[in-house]
């Protein structure tokens, strides 16, 4: 049987969070896997069933998705190959190494670094891993539901679950995860900053559309283009997507605030979907009437993320809040 | 007590927590480092363990639950007071933070504040430690050592109960603790019990003067190394273990992680105290829920360490 990269995760009650709301809300702590983000579930999955006899892998990453296909492939044997944007801080960089990367920097953006990923794969015969857009990885995302269930046990199913959006993949894993268990009436709140909402972007227009560059600083939610899977997924009516953005800053204050109130750092990528709770936006959606007023569990993908530290924090808080 | 109250939960209270390889600290210490990440308990620490299945096995008749902790057992106690339904009286001292008192209170418990008290701890030996299955499953190897705080050396009795059950009998605990809460460290240099005459660390947390009867019992049965850090250490460990696992611990855990971050585990192989060839290194990450960034701020200045 093939062995599993990821690790079942705590879910946790924050009281804090659930004073805010109005509600017990849950936090699926996904930023203590292996590698620091839930991203080494569906690649995880999909190295397994892709890259088992593979000459090497390549992905094409802003960070997270390139450790945890690196972490996958370390794990399997297999050599890496992480192509990352410029913007990438250096410590990612050095990290990709210690898990026994190689990496390469191409491009600006996320979108840039996945041309050159998709270029070498072919001329080098490497398996190419996908940060976001694939069944598999999708697949591997929606066991984080099952534990959910397990967790919460028989009676509890959530009121809704909020997740970040960078390209879509979590999304989609998300919601592969709730068909699973039978919870498509679930409400997803589908979080993105100002500056990377590439989802919301799609959704007001009534189609796919891609952004002209990422201006937000949550870079690992920097794809200028959603999957076509997430957007389909929106147009569905048997799915209730509620797509909402938050501000840097408020991301910024969501971040801040977690480290302080349950003591775990995370990107400000996963601090999008934390503003949902630490910026009202859950209140004002159920004042809105989008929402229920009397709501079952928050469920909060804290989807976790190890491209920042101390330092970095320090430097978005200098530019975002001067 | 006439009516018995009925227990809300069968479920266990507290959860299964990953343990996975720190690369941060395998660079460092050269050697194979992995974290067992029971900072991801409800009320963040170990604590839930052990008092969620004291609280759940309980006596029926009890009508209340009441403890004496200004810190995580305390936590730990009113947490499983709420899961389980049943009313909980916390008493804590004075120098207890508003803050503990506050979330202590959003977890419905009644928190008497008493004065300067002085405790009477009691390590239980019979916490159940089913984190050793969880060990067992997730690491899939036998750990080399098992590096864990030690204040009144509960988690220790655990962890050794834990092991023996796993028949890894063998495997070594370093028992990590800060200079002046360093109880264990102090009995056995002395070869005897003995209490010490402060508790001046600030590892508060860890400040039991007297190490209990067990882990004075395991000293002198199971392999324990025992080591003491400074606070400076205790607090450097914690600042870089923000950096590089990217979660906020108190100085009472920070003196397990100053096993790596101080050269500890390095020393003891060089010492051949541990073996050269060795199994992978798991630390307890116990956690702690009285630290927050402006504390930590504080205690750098304190200990002169900005």
């Amino acid at each position: 049987m093939a062995e599993v990269f990821h690790l079942k995760t705590p879910l946790l009650e924050s009281i804090n969070m659930s004073k805010r709301v109005g509600t017990t809300v849950y936090l699926k702590m996904e930023n203590a896997q292996p590698s620091g983000s839930f991203k080494i579930r569906g690649i995880g999955h999909l190295c397994q069933q892709l890259a088992r006899h593979s000459k090497g892998v390549i992905c094409s990453s802003g960070g997270n998705a390139g450790m945890a296909a690196a972490y996958a492939a370390q794990k399997m044997g297999v050599p890496a190959t992480i192509i990352v944007p410029s913007s990438t801080p250096p410590l990612v960089v050095q990290r990709l190494h210690d898990q026994g990367a190689t990496v390469r920097i191409a491009g600006k953006v996320w979108d840039d670094a996945n041309t050159e990923a998709l270029k070498l794969a072919e001329t080098e015969g490497l398996t190419y891993v996908p940060p976001f857009d694939h069944p598999l990885l999708w697949e591997g995302h929606a066991s984080m539901i099952a534990e959910v269930t397990a967790s919460l046990g028989p009676s509890v199913k959530p009121g809704a679950v909020v997740v970040s959006v960078g390209g879509g993949g979590l999304l989609c894993g998300v919601i592969q995860g709730l068909k699973d268990v039978g919870w498509t009436d679930v409400p997803i709140v589908a979080m993105e900053t100002v500056g990377a909402h590439c989802f919301n972007a799609a959704i007001k227009a009534g189609k796919l559309v891609t952004l002209d560059d990422i201006t937000s600083e949550a870079k690992c939610l920097g794809a200028k283009t959603a999957c076509k899977q997430a957007f389909d997924y929106s147009q569905s009516s048997e799915l209730t997507i509620i797509s909402e953005l938050v501000t840097d800053q408020q991301a910024l204050h969501a971040i801040q605030t977690f480290l302080d109130e349950e003591r775990v750092l995370v990107e400000m990528a996963c601090g999008a979907a934390l503003a949902a709770v630490y910026s009202g936006v859950i209140v004002r959606l159920q004042n809105e009437g989008r929402l229920p007023a009397l709501m079952g569990p928050l469920l909060m993908i804290v989807c976790g993320g190890s491209t920042i530290n101390m330092e970095q924090l320090t430097n978005l808080k200098h530019k975002l809040q001067s | 007590l006439d009516q018995p109250v009925e227990m809300k939960t069968q479920q266990d209270l507290h959860v299964a927590t990953p343990v996975r390889e720190s690369l941060a600290l395998t660079k460092l210490a050269g050697t194979s480092i992995y974290l067992k990440l029971d900072s991801s308990q409800p009320t963040g620490s170990f604590k839930i363990r052990g008092l969620g299945h004291l609280c759940k096995t309980a006596k029926r008749g009890y009508e209340r639950f009441v403890c004496c902790s200004g810190g995580n057992a305390g936590m730990a106690a009113a947490y499983s007071a709420r899961k389980l339904g049943v009313p909980a009286t916390i008493i804590v001292p004075n120098v207890t933070p508003n803050i503990t008192v506050e979330k202590m209170r959003d977890e419905g418990a009644t928190v008497i504040i008493h004065g300067k008290l002085a405790f009477v701890y009691k390590g239980k030996a019979t916490h159940l430690w089913r984190s050793s299955k969880e060990l067992e499953h997730d690491l899939k190897e036998k750990p080399g050592a098992i590096v864990l705080s030690v204040g009144g050396g509960g988690l220790l009795n655990g962890v050794v109960e834990g092991l023996r059950r796993a028949n890894w009998a063998d495997v070594p605990v370093v028992a990590m603790e800060t200079m002046g809460a360093h109880s264990l460290h102090a009995a056995m240099e002395a070869g005897e019990h003995v209490t010490l005459p402060a508790i001046t660390s600030v590892a508060t947390t860890l400040g039991v003067a007297k190490v209990s009867a067990q882990t004075m019992k395991l000293s002198q049965e199971h392999p324990i190394l025992s080591e003491v850090v400074t606070d400076q250490e205790a607090v450097k460990a914690v600042e870089r273990f923000v950096d590089d696992e990217k979660i906020l611990v108190e100085p009472a855990c920070g003196a397990a992680l100053a096993a790596v971050y101080s050269g500890i585990i390095t020393r003891l192989r060089d010492e051949r105290k541990l073996p050269q060839h060795l199994g992978p290194v798991v630390i307890v990450v116990c956690g702690g829920n009285n630290i927050s960034l402006e504390q930590l701020d504080k205690l750098k200045k304190q200990l002169g360490i900005i």
